[in-house]
């Protein structure tokens, strides 16, 4: 397995985070991982994104042109790397913030109202999660339950943070499902 | 009166709204082309004409119409979206900077010398020659510029690290050797552009990522004030401080601004104005939450007002 | 220990922890803002000092002052800061002090940018202070290589009572990889330095000095400086081979992490049938030329590629003579070449249509 994961937001909506724990569950499930945020000038007030390289062989390039999957949870991160995702990739459309889908009919698409389905989890804060469930869902790059525990540690000591979060993460997974699911993985 | 907001060039920071005495605005629930949600006006028969909105903006979005005469953005001030955070004092203090300069009429012949921090593109948004400086050495660079062409109205514009730590050398010598430049210094108690380090303004127990405890005086030592340091040199020279906090302390800052440059205009003395700033980002504080921050917990540390003038030297505390 | 997933300059951080260093000198510069940002909690910690300085070069005088007293002490900064700290990095050479410092590359010169790059080699090891001198540099490749050279680059420092330089970049200081720290020192099982301004209870006073005023002292003490950089040289050279066992088509030259990017364009390069290898100097000096030759006589191709206009490749080819072409491949201003972009030059070497 070899798989690049581009995760792009503006700052503080949680890009960087889930960037983490699909790296963390990478690593526990014994495989190379590397995690890369993009850091240069346009951190300050405005986008973000990180890329994550998953993979059963050591890693070279931790970053890429053209990868396997792209979560957008905003729409300056669609425009700006919808074109680079490789044909049957998959990508995930923030639909709260991104007013229209991807123009490309050679790609899996999960479109998910991240913000909403969050809120309705507990908390807007948690609509990363639900980016990174749906891309779960979509592409089964990583199990939902290494996630799940995942987070379990990360918010350990606001256990209900870790509800919301693992909520969040489920209903996300089950849109990734539903609408790409066993279709991408072919 | 008409208000006018220009709403994608908005950032969403809430300083209108919350600046507003007679509730005219309230922030959209539709978000404008660069993803943040905008002020509406919604009570425009309400407005008293203030211009508290126009005075508190950081990206020049607001503009008040009142009996023909309107605010605008200073000549000196390029039409260009400056990258700052939301609710980020600086774009508040360039446009004080750049009142000034259309004010006295000199921005055809000043040269401004940007820091290295947040405000390192300020060379992209002034209307007049800049020059880029190494970290802390803008008073330096500047005093090259004022010794080759004496004419020149040069200006420094340094956030804390750059005057206060790594240029506290060329900070102190170019204000002892009476260079006649003016110096705009933004007291924000934080690294920005570097990710949120303690400074030499951070407040004990404040924390930051390099004293993430708080700022323990006893291995740190006490912030520095900088107004306060300098005036104690014998060499004349005008020395301020303003804050940003509230429109009325903007209203006094952008007079303490002029009457700065004013006095490099009349080649009296050096001349430095300390700007309490926000930075929310840093501070981890939402806008309004940053300014009160600020009211509450910089200016009794760091108060505000003229500290020392050439006609009078130091100020005595009970006439600042 | 688990391996743990860690960002470079925090692994940086951790490494220095587990050598038994409990001293930290620095000041914030994208892109290593980390290192101080995780020894300001850390250090702490395990009873050692941190210490924001007003700038680096009030750090490294500091650094200077620490290792004097015989302390294990450490750096960090990128290029401008190395900069500033280049007078300082000169006395502590002129001294024979061990202390280590890290340079996350940044674009330059100037302020250039905080992206990537390799543009600081030259600097590195061609001097960059004043005076006859060289600093010990290794460059790691991945985030568990940079751990495992800090660790060791304090006992080399010990060891040739030497400055010793970890030269990395803007990638791996931000990228995160798993991680493990397999070895522990503490500071008390350090051994002791005689040489230390410690207090001279009992004993002749030491004094930590770069100066001789008297020309054939300070000939004889260059002469010997120069002697420790060639045992440098004869024992401490080191470098990767990679898929270098049999002949290549081409041979890639390159070090840190665009070594690694190379890796994944040799990988590509096999599927169109073209081989190729390796050739990663991990001491930048001393600089491994005698068994790149070697390599080189391997290979159809040579070909350097570096975050540079053209630093590395310098050394590369006083090595290589001037009998056979080294070819060069740079991205600069934190601009990073990917994989099919060395592929695409290495195709054209071997003439093969692309």
């Amino acid at each position: 397995m070899y798989t690049e994961i581009i995760l792009a937001g503006f700052g503080g909506q949680g890009v960087l985070l889930i960037g983490k724990l699909l790296a963390y569950a990478g690593m526990r499930a014994g495989r190379e991982v590397t995690w890369m945020p993009a850091y240069g000038p346009e951190m300050r007030g405005g986008t973000c994104n990180c890329t994550v390289v998953l993979s059963d062989a050591p890693i070279g390039s931790p970053i890429t042109k053209s990868p396997h999957g792209l979560i957008a949870l905003n729409l300056p991160s669609l425009d700006k790397f919808e074109d680079t995702v490789r044909p049957d990739g998959v990508i995930v459309v923030n639909t709260s913030l991104i007013n229209r889908l991807p123009r490309r009919t050679d790609v899996h698409v999960v479109s998910v109202a991240a913000n909403e389905v969050a809120i309705e989890c507990g908390s807007a804060k948690a609509a990363n999660m639900v980016a990174l469930g749906a891309y779960l869902g979509a592409s089964g790059v990583a199990e939902p339950e290494q996630i799940k525990t995942i987070i379990a540690e990360t918010f350990g000591s606001k256990p209900a943070l870790v509800t919301v979060n693992q909520a969040a993460l489920s209903r996300g997974y089950a849109a990734g499902q539903a609408q790409v699911g066993a279709a991408a993985r072919g | 009166m008409t208000v006018l907001v220009e709403k994608d060039r908005c950032k969403g920071c809430g300083l209108c709204v919350n600046a507003c005495p007679t509730h005219v605005l309230a922030m959209s629930r539709e978000i404008n082309a660069k993803g943040y949600f905008y002020p509406l006006v919604e009570h425009a028969d309400q407005c008293n004409a203030c211009r508290h909105c126009a005075v508190v903006c950081p990206d020049v979005a607001i503009q008040v119409e009142h009996k023909g005469k309107a605010t605008a953005r200073p000549e000196a001030l390029l039409d260009i979206a400056m990258h700052y955070c939301p609710g980020c004092t600086h774009g508040v203090i360039h446009r004080l900077v750049a009142e000034a300069m259309d004010a006295l009429h000199i921005r055809e012949r000043a040269v401004g010398v940007a820091p290295v921090g947040c405000s390192v593109l300020a060379y992209d948004y002034f209307n007049c020659d800049m020059h880029e400086a190494s970290h802390g050495r803008a008073m330096a660079v500047a005093t090259g510029i004022k010794r080759g062409r004496p004419n020149l109205i040069v200006f420094t514009y340094q956030g804390d690290g750059d005057l206060a730590s790594i240029g506290m050398a060329e900070t102190i010598h170019t204000a002892n050797r009476g260079e006649k430049v003016t110096v705009i210094f933004v007291n924000n108690a934080i690294y920005g552009m570097t990710g949120g380090q303690m400074a030499p303004t951070t407040l004990p127990g404040q924390v930051a990522s390099t004293s993430p405890a708080g700022r323990d005086v006893a291995l740190a030592g006490y912030p520095i004030r900088v107004v306060e340091l300098l005036k104690e040199l014998k060499t004349p020279a005008y020395l301020a401080r303003v804050s940003m906090h509230e429109p009325k302390a903007i209203l006094q800052a952008r007079k303490v601004i002029r009457t700065a440059f004013q006095h490099q205009v009349e080649s009296t003395c050096f001349s430095l104005v300390e700007v309490l700033s926000t930075c929310p980002t840093g501070w981890g504080l939402q806008p309004t939450e940053a300014c009160g921050w600020l009211a509450e917990h910089m200016i009794p540390y760091y108060p505000l007002g003229e500290f020392k003038t050439p006609e009078q030297g130091v100020v005595k505390e009970t006439e600042r | 220990m688990a391996k743990k997933l860690m960002k470079g300059c925090e692994a940086i951080g951790e490494a220095a922890i587990q050598a038994g260093c409990r001293l930290f000198f620095g000041y914030p510069i994208t892109p290593q803002n980390e290192i101080p940002e995780y020894l300001s909690a850390r250090m702490p910690a395990v009873g050692g000092t941190f210490v924001q300085a007003e700038s680096e070069v009030a750090a490294s005088n500091m650094l200077y002052g620490a290792a004097g007293a015989g302390c294990r002490c450490f750096t960090s900064s990128s290029g401008p800061g190395i900069s500033l700290m280049q007078e300082a990095i000169s006395y502590m050479a002129g001294a024979e002090l061990p202390v280590v410092i890290v340079n996350i590359m940044r674009g330059g010169p100037g302020l250039g940018g905080i992206l990537p790059s390799q543009s600081d080699y030259l600097q590195a090891v061609k001097g960059g202070g004043h005076g006859d001198y060289r600093l010990l540099v290794l460059a790691p490749s991945t985030v568990q290589e940079a751990a495992d050279l800090v660790q060791e680059a304090f006992d080399l420092a010990d060891q040739y009572r030497n400055p010793v330089m970890v030269l990395g970049d803007g990638l791996i200081g931000q990228m995160m990889e798993p991680v493990e720290f397999t070895k522990s020192i503490r500071p008390e099982d350090l051994p002791a330095k005689p040489w230390a301004t410690t207090g001279a209870k009992g004993r002749k006073p030491n004094v930590i000095n770069s100066l001789y005023l008297e020309g054939a002292k300070l000939e004889a003490h260059n002469w010997a400086l120069a002697k420790k950089y060639e045992a440098m040289t004869r024992d401490v050279c080191r470098y990767e081979a990679w898929h270098l066992e049999r002949e290549v088509d081409v041979l890639f030259i390159a070090y840190g992490t665009v070594a690694r990017i190379c890796k994944s364009a040799i990988a590509l390069l096999a599927e169109h049938g073209v081989t190729a290898g390796l050739f990663r100097p991990i001491t930048l000096f001393p600089y491994p030329g005698e068994v790149l030759a070697q390599a080189a006589e391997r290979a159809k191709h040579l070909l350097v590629t570096e975050l540079s206009t053209g630093q590395m490749i310098e050394d590369a080819r006083y090595h290589l003579g001037k009998h056979r072409p080294v070819h060069f491949y740079g991205r600069v201003g934190g601009m990073i070449m990917a994989p099919e972009e060395l592929v695409t030059k290495a195709l054209t070497l071997v003439g093969r249509q692309v």
